[in-house]
């Protein structure tokens, strides 16, 4: 167990909060940087399932409690989202092809 | 029995009275949370189709919207949850001072975050922005913005009744550690929320 069950019972939220800010902070700055598209996506999706993940982890205890309830809620979303997106991407940009042409 | 099924029994998957570990209550909450999570996964997904899809470009979020305030925003939904974080940890420890406290610190950040989003919903309306129309581009993003926001401030209210009811109720002893926990699970999931909307809405450029 780490610090949320030790001396210092409240510290693991404001270092969470404290990388949070910093996280989003580094995403603000990758905006005014002209990368190509292409990889400010994959940086800006990657840092946000960072925190994400930070946020079930520390704030809502995922870390702390038994280990299939952090499976069941990550399979039970993340499952369900990709296969949404996976069916409707392609999905627009038939339908975008069709508009255009 | 046969070893086969106490090995079953013992692992993770083991079931019995609390398969999850987390009493009913929290086991309720967290399938709460996951069905609420995917409300925002088809919404933002919906919004996704109608980006991709549309032939009149998308526009540039950097000059709707003044970014320095969403990210004003985005910091105090952030504080607000490490302040309940603290109060839920505070409630464990049975200091209900200090629970209290960060409690109102809460709603007051939650509060704030609302007042930000009428400024936000006023401005962008005055602007011109409409469900079917807007004067910046894609007439899609006047619905994806007001239904996603909405949808997400409308889930911050909610948490700011519970809070509410909680802070009160711990105050006065009626309410046990555990219903600070759940009130600040549902707190943290908006917060999480946000992160995906700020991400994928305001900030992913065209």
């Amino acid at each position: 167990m780490s610090d949320a069950h030790g001396q210092h019972p409240y510290r693991v939220y404001w270092i969470t909060w404290a990388l949070l800010l910093v996280i989003t902070v580094a995403m603000l700055a990758a905006e005014s940087f002209h990368l190509p598209r292409i990889f400010l996506v994959v940086f800006l999706v990657a840092f946000m399932m960072v925190k994400a993940v930070m946020i079930g982890g520390n704030f809502m205890h995922l870390r702390f409690e038994k280990s299939n309830l952090g499976i069941m809620v990550l399979c039970g979303i993340m499952v369900t989202s990709l296969i949404l997106f996976a069916f409707i991407a392609p999905e627009a940009k038939s339908v975008l092809e069709k508009t255009v042409r | 029995m046969t070893d086969a099924h106490a090995a079953v029994m013992e692992s993770h998957w083991g079931g019995g009275a609390q398969p999850f570990g987390a009493s009913w209550q929290k086991t309720m909450m967290w399938i709460f949370i996951v069905t609420d999570a995917l409300l925002f996964s088809g919404l933002l997904c919906g919004y996704g189709y109608l980006r991709m899809a549309s032939p009149v470009p998308w526009p540039e979020t950097a000059r709707v919207f003044s970014i320095p305030f969403i990210a004003l925003m985005t910091f105090i939904l952030i504080s607000s949850s490490a302040t309940m974080g603290t109060a839920v940890t505070a409630a464990r420890l049975g200091d209900r001072k200090k629970a209290f406290l960060n409690l109102c610190l809460t709603i007051f950040g939650g509060l704030c975050f609302l007042g930000c989003q009428a400024y936000e919903w006023s401005h962008m309306i005055h602007e011109g922005a409409r469900l079917t129309t807007n004067p910046w581009g894609a007439p899609q993003f006047g619905a994806s913005f007001f239904v996603l926001t909405g949808f997400h401030g409308t889930h911050v209210f909610s948490g700011l009744v519970i809070l509410s009811i909680t802070a009160i109720r711990s105050a006065l002893g009626k309410t046990p550690a555990q219903g600070v926990e759940m009130a600040g699970l549902y707190w943290h999931f908006v917060d999480l929320v946000w992160v995906f909307i700020f991400t994928l809405f305001y900030l992913l450029p065209s």
